[in-house]
């Protein structure tokens, strides 16, 4: 194939404006005549709303809004899932607060300070009801209870035990499987919840519109669902609801749900029928949502031969007030833990449990990072208790070429088409000298450094064969102007890993266009088809999918315009780049002397009146290709203080083809500190007294890794495997979420090999070390 | 939320000085009712989560009489105005004051080091304050200037718990003196903290002086173990007058690990505390006697 | 609160400006001089994104009041360089990568540009540790700290 931009590092189309500082995020945006908003939030982690009296604020000339100004619709944030598999459960505004930190009134006025100062003014009255902090005791029949019902689709549901929704799974026959085992290991792992801590706090501005309409910025990774989702509630006909595309500071999870303060802005915005802004401060943000957190029991049985035979796994998510997306997240669990490794016969039970925390959402890897730490140290646990070898155990028994892969749960598979799972492997057992890693019973002294190896995934896409419980299609627009520049409009939201310049790199590819006479237009939801989100590891793998569907659309048009102007056949002709003259021609095969710019013919196609040269289609990826990683990291443990350092890490990914070589490592290095931060330093845990979160969303003693926390440039390695996806647009998969999914079992192995001790709690900070190696226990 | 960071809500009469005098004059005058603002790292930071409020704001970074860090007669006098980048930056601080320079160096971001002063790191009274431990093992003394006139306050005196000082209200610290530490003299500072440059978990400031092979002169000093910075006599007194062995380190270590009775709280656990108390000590202790030319 | 005037200089122009005293430069700047590039991240100090350069220090603009910066300089990223004349820094970070979401990277460029005029040729640790106040949470730095070293080492020659 002859690829001209796929696999090059070429400048990011977003890059000068950012470097600038002219690229506008939400939280930039500013519309004449706008007013500003803040949130009141609940001090309460459960209570009935009696009474609120915002008179005082009103004669400060602030704008309230109650939740009986609000339209009385029961929502769920994210709306990715089919609609009947929905669980719908919060309120714009509710009459029960069910965390601290839960918004129960929003004032706007002409400036924040005064909105500020009159929402300080607002008086509620409380029912103090009692709270449930506890997710285990949370579903004791005598604990309160934080819904009498809910709805799933349309249909109401009751709520028991605040069981907010379960997922049992049995393949084959696990109790078979466990009696013919040699060797039956079990363990306990915990993970807790942590903070997106995206740089950009959630934003939006919503602009009431003469037409009766709205146009709302805000921080978002879909777009198109939040405008359905507006809709819906405000009752507006979506053609007069438009939601701009724009860069987000950062998100990983954060705005992949319609962000519960976005309906709040837009009731504010219409009862005042000005703009307003509201931006959430740091410590609105951090009450919003958080990881998911998950409590995870998994025993595995072995035969001698290092084969697995059976597998059980038990979940409990403690999803906080509301659910956001917990009933696909305990399906994506079972699919994470389904397809690591073959179990043969197994079990999976996830429950997902209501408490009076704030709500639990998506974070990069879905529920993956939490699977993976148990799983991948699981891996390594049995293979120390039983004499085999970490990566020849892992070998044995992983989920290869030929396998079946669940990309969503059980009702999202495909088959596994491409893997670089034994090269990468191979190479990262290479790199680090494995063979001569000794174990721990050998290391002594103060300072003692460990290696440990992980492995994971994640899915590119929530594609399919057969269309499963989530929605998964994207759009594109794609046009030769007369010049024979080329527009895209995209609705997929690029959150800074490149998505963007994939797209174009794939329109460009195709077109056989230069890199930079390709654009991606400024869009919003009513020039844009549907796009589901940009999640689940989708954007390169869908979003460019369909956008190299419709390339081929538009290059057919091209072809067709340029066989009339040129009296050829249409199969005769092909399209080249010509690099001396930077322009791409169309040509008889094989035949270059009779040609035509792209250019030319969109020029002549217009003066002839024929029309533009463009394509809108959408397009489903009917797979969902897992995306893998392998992680090598080295750690150095302070044995006196517990303070552990990073002196070396090998990123390993197979992605397919690399689109944006750069960006990927981009993506691989950027997971690591993340994934040093979930399992060293991160924890946004509440205090089980008074439901407060201990950090009270301050950042202060709840700081992600700095500059300093990482390895030095020399000693993080990137690799990439050398694999080709058959269903991807020129052969690539996806990368973001599967870069971070083994970091921390990576790093809890090393730990392991260093002093002996296996963590199953995150974070593994210097704390938990040093009581673990005073009392030789496990942590 | 009850805070917004975004803005500074609360409201205030705001007075620049550009005088000492005038200074002291707004502070008698307001009576209790007024906040100096310096470099404002901790003031405003304490103004927007609620933890403090003042109907009066008296700006003073900008006195030049009180930006000076000149060494007189060896000894070493500060304005407080001087910003902890100033004190990072300044050789003889980096030559002679081996635990003020380390303490400063371990702080924060630079923006917030050129921003923040060394009278506000103190004034603010922190528990955690990275400066105290070691003005505290040189025996600083703190000038405090009032209409009423002046006194001098050994810095060991000057806290008394989180966020209280004995600054009253009509008083500005307007001077931080380190006496002359004499030959042979070394310090030393450590700290550990959840990742780079954040608030200490511990810290540890020891300054030694060695006389031939015996150590003249010790003090210790932690932060972040009691309400107050604290220095630990007896631990102190092991050393005095003692040839400086391995073995004298552990035990003098594990005497202060003893008499520190730190809390838990969200930043680390009272049992982590105390046990690495020992090890920053320890290293503490060898880096200063190392300083001072001494052997072990 | 009665409004003051105050006279500054911002990215080379005078400005006279009213302002309160609790209004703080970030707001200043963003709302009144309409530059966008400081951003509001934590608004406690404790992750730069509202880095600016006060008379060629980087400070915080979150934690400035503006009535206190009168009379001084102040350098945003608007400051630094355009589309038509990047700034070499500017260039170096798009050359190595250092833009993920772009959130940080006005802070994150005007301290490399302070440390590489202090200091033209900090090594890696240096570089990290003049950093430390930044987050980031896209890039784990690495593309960061490698582009500011690029320019140390393009000053060294």
């Amino acid at each position: 194939m002859d690829l001209q931009v796929i696999g090059k590092v070429l400048p990011r189309k977003d890059g000068i404006a950012k470097v600038c500082g002219k690229e506008p995020f939400a939280s930039d945006i500013v519309v004449p005549h706008m007013l500003y908003a803040v949130t009141l939030r609940s001090s309460h982690p459960h209570a009935e709303i009696i009474k609120i009296d915002t008179s005082e604020a009103e004669k400060m000339g602030a704008i309230c809004i109650t939740p009986d100004e609000v339209p009385d619709f029961t929502y769920n944030e994210r709306t990715v899932s089919i609609p009947e598999k929905t669980y719908c459960d919060r309120k714009v505004l509710p009459r029960r607060v069910r965390h601290v930190g839960e918004a129960i009134t929003a004032v706007a006025a002409e400036t924040e300070e005064l909105a500020f100062r009159a929402m300080q003014t607002i008086k509620i009255e409380y029912r103090i009801l009692p709270s449930v902090l506890d997710p285990v005791k949370a579903m004791e029949p005598d604990s309160a209870a934080l819904y009498e019902d809910i709805f799933l689709g349309k249909q109401q549901l009751k709520v028991k035990n605040n069981i907010a929704c379960d997922r049992n799974i049995v393949i084959g026959d696990p109790e078979a499987g466990f009696a013919a085992a040699d060797y039956i290991i079990e363990r306990d792992y915990n993970l807790p919840r942590i903070y997106h801590h995206q740089m950009e706090t959630k934003t939006v501005v919503c602009q009431p519109e003469a037409n009766g309409g709205i146009t709302v910025w805000s921080t978002t990774q879909t777009i198109h669902n939040v405008r359905q989702l507006l809709g819906q509630i405000f009752e507006l006909p979506l053609s007069k609801v438009n939601v701009k595309k724009l860069s987000i500071g950062g998100s990983f999870g954060s705005g992949i749900q319609m962000n519960s303060t976005i309906p709040i802005c837009v009731a504010l915005a219409l009862k005042a029928r000005r703009p307003v802004k509201l931006m959430s401060s740091r410590e609105d943000d951090m009450h919003n949502h958080v990881k998911f957190p998950a409590r995870i029991k998994l025993k595995v049985g072995v035969k001698k031969n290092a084969m697995i035979v059976a597998a059980d796994m038990q979940v409990l998510v403690d999803i906080g007030a509301h659910q956001i997306n917990a009933f696909p997240l305990l399906g994506c669990m079972s699919g994470w833990y389904a397809s690591l490794y073959k179990w043969q016969d197994f079990r999976f039970e996830g429950t997902a449990v209501y408490t009076n925390k704030v709500p639990g959402c998506a974070m990069q890897g879905y529920g993956n990072p939490e699977v993976n730490f148990a799983v991948e140290s699981h891996m390594d646990v049995i293979a120390n208790e039983c004499g085999f070898d970490p990566i020849e155990f892992r070998l044995k028994n992983y989920v290869g070429i030929g396998d079946e892969f669940w990309g969503q749960g059980p009702t999202v598979k495909s088959i596994i088409k491409s893997c670089g799972v034994e090269e990468m492997l191979k190479v990262g057992a290479e790199k680090i000298v494995w063979s001569e890693r000794r174990p721990c019973q050998e290391k002594t002294g103060r300072y003692r450094r460990g290696v440990g190896i992980a492995r994971g995934f994640h899915t590119s896409g929530t594609g399919g064969p057969k269309p499963g419980e989530v929605i998964d299609y994207s759009s594109a627009t794609i046009k030769i102007n007369e010049d024979g520049t080329v527009d895209v409009l995209s609705p997929v939201m690029d959150l800074g890993g490149g998505t963007g310049e994939a797209t174009v790199k794939v329109v460009a590819e195709l077109l056989k266009v230069p890199y930079d006479k390709v654009e991606l237009a400024i869009v919003d939801t009513r020039t844009t088809g549907y796009d589901v989100n940009t999640h689940a590891t989708r954007g390169v793998y869908c979003g460019c999918g369909a956008a190299l569907h419709v390339a081929r659309q538009v290059r057919t048009k091209l072809l067709e315009f340029a066989a009339r102007i040129l009296e050829e056949n249409f199969d005769d002709l092909e399209l080249s780049y010509e690099p001396e003259e930077n322009t791409t021609i169309i040509h008889v095969k094989g035949f270059k002397q009779k040609q035509i710019t792209i250019g030319e013919v969109a020029k002549l196609a217009q003066i002839y009146s024929w029309g533009t040269i463009a394509a809108t289609d959408s397009y489903r990826q009917k797979n969902c290709p897992p995306c893998f990683v392998a992680h090598f990291i080295e750690v150095e443990v302070d044995t006196w203080t517990g303070v552990v350092k990073v002196p070396r890490a090998i990123l390993l990914a197979d992605s397919g083809t690399p689109i944006n070589p750069d960006m990927l490592a981009g993506q691989l290095i950027g997971s690591l500190s993340r994934g040093l931060g979930y399992v060293a330093y991160e924890a946004t845990e509440n205090d089980l007294e008074t439901g407060e979160l201990v950090c009270g969303g301050f950042i202060t003693d709840n700081k992600i890794p700095t500059s300093c926390e990482m390895p030095l440039l020399e000693n993080i390695e990137v690799y990439f495997a050398h694999t080709y996806e058959p269903t991807g647009p020129f052969g690539a998969k996806g990368i973001g979420e599967a870069a971070l999914n083994s970091v921390a079992a990576a790093y809890s192995n090393a730990i392991f090999n260093a002093i002996g001790i296996r963590f199953y709690q995150t974070p593994i900070t210097p704390e938990r070390i040093l009581q673990a190696l005073e009392g030789g226990i496990s942590g | 939320m009850k805070t917004d960071t975004k803005i500074l809500a609360s409201e205030f009469e705001y007075l620049e000085c550009h005088t000492l005098e005038e200074v002291l004059d707004a502070l008698t005058r307001y009576n209790g009712k007024a906040k100096i603002l310096a470099g404002g790292t901790d003031l405003l930071t304490k103004m927007k989560t609620g933890a403090l409020h003042t109907e009066y704001l008296i700006f003073v970074k900008k006195i030049e009489s009180l930006n000076y860090l000149i060494s007189d007669n060896n000894t070493l006098r500060i304005g407080p105005m001087v910003s902890l980048r100033e004190i990072e930056q300044h050789e003889q601080i980096k030559a002679s004051y081996s635990a003020l320079f380390e303490a400063v160096r371990s702080m924060a971001a630079t923006s917030v080091k050129n921003m923040a002063t060394l009278g506000g790191n103190l004034c603010n009274g922190s528990p955690a304050a990275d400066t105290a431990p070691p003005l505290l093992v040189y025996g600083a003394t703190l000038k405090l200037t009032s209409s009423r006139g002046v006194r001098l306050v050994p810095v060991e005196e000057f806290f008394l718990g989180p966020s209280k000082t004995v600054l009253a209200s009509d008083e500005l610290l307007t001077e931080i003196s380190i006496p002359d530490l004499g030959e042979n003299v070394g310090s030393s500072f450590l700290k550990l903290g959840r990742v780079a440059a954040d608030i200490a978990k511990i810290n540890v400031a020891v300054c030694i002086k060695r006389t031939g092979q015996a150590v003249s002169y010790c003090r210790i000093a932690f932060g972040s173990v009691a309400p107050t910075p604290i220095r630990v006599p007896e631990a102190e007194a092991m050393l005095v007058g003692k040839e400086l062995s391995n073995e004298l380190i552990t035990n003098v270590a594990q005497a202060a690990a003893n008499l520190i009775k730190p809390i838990t709280d969200k930043r680390s656990t009272s049992h982590y505390r105390q046990q690495v108390s020992k090890v920053v000590l320890e290293e503490a202790l060898r880096s200063a006697w190392q300083r001072t030319g001494g052997e072990l | 609160m009665e409004k003051r005037l105050i006279k500054l200089t911002v990215n080379g122009r005078i400005r006279e400006l009213s302002v309160k005293p609790n209004d703080l430069l970030l707001n200043v700047l963003r709302n009144d001089l309409q530059l966008m590039g400081a951003k509001y991240g934590c608004g406690i100090g404790e992750c730069g994104a509202c880095t600016v350069l006060l008379d060629g220090q980087t400070a915080l603009a979150c934690l400035i009041l503006a009535v206190t910066v009168e009379g001084q300089e102040i350098t945003t990223i608007e400051g630094m360089g355009d589309h038509v004349q990047l700034h070499p820094l500017q260039q170096a970070f798009l050359d190595h990568g250092a833009v993920q979401c772009g959130f940080c990277t006005p802070g994150m460029l005007l301290v490399g540009e302070a440390l590489l005029k202090e200091n033209p040729c900090p090594s890696e640790d240096e570089i990290r540790e003049y950093l430390r106040g930044n987050l980031c949470r896209c890039t784990g730095y690495a593309a960061i700290v490698k582009a500011i070293k690029s320019e140390a080492k393009a000053l060294e020659i």
